[in-house]
């Protein structure tokens, strides 16, 4: 290298603007982001906040739910399930002796059995039919965990659990 | 003396409550009445959401609240906020790959669309953009604003996932140890170990935390050593 490259080298170079080209990119970067939540909001939350509806609940506006596919909340009722290679049939109960009589096809969960709060994807067969066509099963289990061998756990006021 | 001993210690210490917790996890606490077996993710899901939505993502915005406010505003506040917030993507990446893992056997689904889940996706994109905005700004001062604001802004949707179980309805059970009336939904061994997890898992956060910023000051000082001697270069080419 010469001294006269070196020179030219050394020339005063105009900074880029850095400014400029940030705000372009992060104004680029929260456009993504945004349509990145709506996305995600309009699979999730848009639709409606809550995932499901209650047995007691489509008692209620039966009539507005008619054909509709929906998510339906309730108890499966002991003694009421019946398993076959299609599926399986029970009764959804709610509460003051509301039932829904469900026939689910597809394999169910495995945590599946009586006394468990399910949701069952699907809708009723008529618009005045208490006889649910399910495609989906989902168990919804509560938040307590109860030991298996209730010697080994107590709980704190020394009842066994 | 105090701070070099508890800094060795805080590496083998969460190595041990890990390991305690595995084994309490896997041999010595009883299975669940309904869920069996599956109940042991019990004590490796919710540690892990604990770390990802208060820990570490509490970690980044109180770090970024704090370089916000001038009498506290320096450049080590943006570094732990830009390190727990790295940190906090993969506890968010990691809480929605165990909850699948746990959803899958239990709900029947690998991923439902309720409010818990879909607000917890949301987190783990907002925390993405946060790294994604960082990049996105040249200048140190300006990108340390910019990012503070977005992490303070983006910590809004936390209460949201914490509350959605409560304020909707959803698939995800709502609260074991957090409940409304503060009552305990579980009990004995099976309590304490969820309790050692929850501790392993934090100091787990505290330990990545620090490695992550003892990286981060190093290449910063890399940096300022390779600006000054390329600036000491061009100076000698100069003098030729």
């Amino acid at each position: 290298m010469t001294s006269t490259e070196t020179a030219s080298d050394l020339s005063p170079i105009a900074p880029p603007p850095s400014k400029n080209r940030s705000r372009r990119r992060s104004i680029l970067v929260l456009a993504v982001l945004v349509l990145a939540v709506l996305a995600l909001l309009s699979q999730g939350l848009l639709h409606s906040l809550n995932y499901f509806e209650t047995v007691n609940e489509v008692f209620a506006h039966r009539s507005s739910v008619g054909t509709e596919v929906i998510r339906l909340e309730g108890v499966v009722e002991p003694g009421s399930i019946n398993r076959s290679s299609n599926g399986a049939t029970f009764v959804l109960a709610g509460s003051k002796g509301r039932r829904v009589y469900v026939d689910a096809h597809g394999s169910p969960p495995q945590l599946f059995q009586a006394n468990i709060p399910v949701v069952v994807v699907g809708h009723f067969v008529s618009s005045t039919s208490l006889n649910f066509d399910g495609t989906q099963i989902m168990v919804k289990h509560s938040a307590s965990y109860i030991a298996a061998h209730p010697s080994r756990v107590k709980a704190p006021n020394g009842s066994s659990r | 003396m105090m701070k070099q001993l508890s800094q060795r210690l805080l590496g083998p210490v969460t190595l041990a409550l890990l390991t305690l917790t595995f084994w309490l996890g896997m041999w010595v606490t009883p299975p669940d009445k309904v869920q069996g077996d599956l109940v042991r993710l019990v004590y490796v899901h919710p540690a892990i959401a604990w770390v990802a939505l208060y820990v570490s993502f509490g970690t980044a915005t109180i770090a970024s609240a704090l370089y916000l406010w001038k009498r506290t505003r320096s450049m080590v506040m943006d570094r732990v906020a830009h390190c727990a917030m790295e940190v906090s993507v993969v506890f968010i990446i990691l809480t929605l790959i165990t909850g699948s893992i746990w959803g899958r056997p239990t709900w029947g689904v690998w991923w439902a669309w309720d409010a818990r889940l879909t607000s917890t996706a949301i987190l783990g994109v907002l925390a993405v953009g946060y790294l994604a905005l960082r990049r996105a700004n040249d200048d140190p001062s300006l990108r340390a604003r910019r990012s503070a604001v977005f992490a303070i802004l983006s910590a809004i949707n936390v209460p949201i996932i914490h509350f959605s179980v409560l304020w909707w309805k959803t698939l995800h059970q709502g609260a074991t140890v957090f409940t409304a009336n503060r009552t305990l939904l579980i009990h004995g061994i099976m309590a304490w170990t969820l309790l050692i997890s929850f501790i392993a898992f934090t100091l787990l956060f505290f330990w990545l935390l620090r490695a992550r910023y003892r990286l981060e000051v190093s290449r910063d000082q890399s940096r300022s050593v390779a600006l000054a001697t390329s600036l000491e270069m061009r100076r000698r080419e100069g003098a030729i």
